[in-house]
């Protein structure tokens, strides 16, 4: 574990910062600095499921991530051709429900595990999931809520989904407050879940692989 | 024994800590009532008679006492008063039926403050005119923020008021309020304040100690518009707090960031002769030695706690002798378990809460529109079956 995962460990932003600089002054590879990044990203995600940190930590670990993301993209850049992302997934909170702080939280968290978002927003219907769907090819597409009434709404855009010959090609996965308490089984979905981290790390696990 | 007490005094017995005929119980049905009776969100906000009358009609479903949160519009005003009102009506809800987003959105960040300077300079007033909330604000006529200043008021409590004298039953509140750190968060983003917490600690403090003071005093002041001392339930302020709890935030920030100015809030109003009603959302239990102080200094049946995820049992076995605890009855039992569940919930809670006075059995936040009535009137029916003193 490098200088970069021990500042992120600790949420220390000035220090993740500086530990990129003077790695990339000494030659190292950008992209091994990204893996370390994630390694130090890892630690704070299993402090977060050990309930030593809350979700404001997790926030910060990633908010550090990125910035260190946007110093080292150019650099990777010019180093090896192009940055790399893997995986595509769609995500929104279902029609009806304007609550975004737990998609919000996933998609920043999905972007540090180097997954390419696409955030459809708010109070999204179950036609722009199935025009993003069709519009994207991602594997996943990730729906939000917060509110009782959503639930139905979740199982409702699923319905759809299978209508027009979707549901076989992405996996679903629904996440918000609501759903850690609801009986999974009136979930029509892969996988339903109120933590964060472990959304990210089901969503991970399908698309098969991290650059 | 039969039920000999008046709603208000069993509420009373309960925060005094002394047993009342019963456990006194009122689930939070402010978005239920107007739901089954038809009425849009935009047609109970603006027609208070007529959402007053829904909870007339529907009383068998409101408990010992109600809040009418929802409406009290004092964002209409000439002068914003309540951030509550500011950040947590998300007016694209409001024309529909039944009502999308149905509880309005505190979550939904706003990124309304820039930065703190012009708050610590100008006081929070500064805050709470900002015409990135909401156009349509600003677009009122003179005529409408006349009427939303001063005829409003008048309408709502008068409408509110006649519910009281025909059921006999009490106010939850007569103004509401909001925890600072929790109003920061929907006026900086959660994002922002991240950020903040970490980078600029002192700034956020000093920011908590203004919103904190600015939102008491005008709660205290609105109360007194309610009725306070003459309307059962008029002098008691609800001060809210949502994301500023565990899981969102560590005990640690809580202890540091939201404590402190919510003790302070609470010291202000009841030193004043007003009760307070903290509302805390998330789960408290790690907090609960903390929260064990909040009336300290005080005197008692002038504070009372409710719980959304916190655990009652160890609630009741940390603060019992201090201050009396409110809750919690799931929302999604309410909309998705069957009568018998919200029947067993109950019991549970009445055994693990109420020996000895000081607990009122409530709902987990607010009940959902689509909960099913059955549920609501098997809450209600356990308090008198369950919890005879």
């Amino acid at each position: 574990m490098g200088q970069l995962a021990d500042a992120l460990a600790v949420l220390n932003k000035g220090a993740a910062l500086a530990a990129v600089q003077t790695a990339l002054d000494a030659g190292v590879d950008p992209l091994d600095l990204v893996d370390d990044g994630r390694l130090g990203m890892e630690i704070v995600g299993a402090q977060f499921d050990r309930g030593e940190v809350f979700l404001m930590e997790l926030m910060r670990a990633a908010q550090i991530f990125q910035s260190v993301v946007q110093v080292l993209n150019p650099r990777i850049v010019a180093t090896h051709g192009a940055t790399r992302t893997h995986g595509l997934v769609v995500l929104g909170t279902v029609a009806g429900d304007i609550h975004d702080l737990g998609k919000n939280i996933v998609k920043i968290l999905l972007e540090c595990r180097g997954v390419r978002v696409i955030d459809l927003g708010v109070d999204v219907s179950a036609d722009r999931f199935v025009e993003a769907i069709r519009e994207h090819q991602p594997q996943v597409v990730g729906m939000s809520a917060l509110l009782t009434a959503s639930v139905s709404e979740m199982n409702k855009n699923v319905e759809v989904f299978n209508a027009a010959g979707l549901r076989d090609g992405v996996k679903v996965i629904v996440g918000g407050g609501i759903v850690g308490e609801i009986d999974r089984r009136r979930l029509k979905a892969d996988l339903a879940t109120a933590d964060a981290n472990a959304g990210v790390r089901a969503i991970v696990g399908w698309i098969g692989r991290e650059d | 024994m039969g039920e000999v007490m008046t709603p208000y005094e069993r509420v009373e017995a309960a925060w005094n800590l002394q047993e009342a005929d019963r456990v006194p119980v009122a689930p939070m049905v402010i978005y239920l009532l107007p739901y089954r009776a038809g009425l849009s969100v935009k047609e109970a906000i603006e027609n208070p008679e007529r959402l007053a009358q829904a909870a007339i009609d529907q009383s068998e479903l409101v408990g010992d006492f109600i809040h009418p949160a929802l409406t009290l519009l004092d964002h209409q005003a000439v002068l914003p008063n309540s951030t509550w009102d500011q950040i947590s009506i998300d007016w694209r809800i409001w024309e529909h039926f039944p009502p999308r987003g149905n509880i309005p959105s505190s979550y939904f960040d706003k990124d309304l403050i820039g930065d703190y300077a012009d708050i610590l300079e100008r006081g929070f007033a500064s805050g709470l005119f900002s015409k990135r909330l909401s156009k349509a604000i600003f677009e009122r006529s003179v005529d409408q923020w006349l009427y939303y200043g001063f005829d409003y008021p008048r309408d709502f409590w008068r409408a509110w008021h006649r519910f009281v004298r025909e059921t006999g039953k009490m106010l939850q509140m007569g103004a509401r309020a909001l925890i600072p750190f929790d109003a920061l968060i929907s006026y900086r983003t959660f994002e922002g304040m991240v950020e903040d917490v970490i980078d600029r600690p002192e700034l956020v403090k000093e920011a908590c100690r203004l919103l904190g003071e600015y939102e008491i005093v005008g709660a205290m002041r609105r109360c007194m518009v309610a009725g306070a001392g003459e309307i059962p339930g008029a002098d008691r302020i609800f001060l809210g707090n949502g994301l500023g709890a565990p899981p969102y935030v560590s005990p640690a920030i809580f202890d540091e960031f939201v404590y402190p100015y919510l003790k302070m809030q609470v010291d202000m109003a009841v030193t004043r002769g007003f009760k307070v009603h903290v509302h805390l959302d998330g789960d408290l239990t790690a907090a609960l030695e903390t929260l064990s102080h909040i009336a300290d200094g005080l005197p008692q049946g002038h504070v009372m706690l409710d719980f959304e995820k916190t655990n009652m049992r160890r609630a009741k076995e940390v603060l019992g002798d201090k201050v009396c605890i409110y809750g919690n009855v799931p929302a999604v039992l309410m909309v998705y378990g069957t009568a018998k569940e919200v029947d067993d919930y109950c019991r549970k809670l009445i055994q693990d809460c109420a020996k000895g006075g000081g607990f009122i059995l409530g709902s987990e936040c607010e009940v959902p529109w689509d909960a099913r009535p059955e549920n609501v009137r098997a809450m209600i029916a356990a308090a008198s079956l369950y919890g005879r003193y």
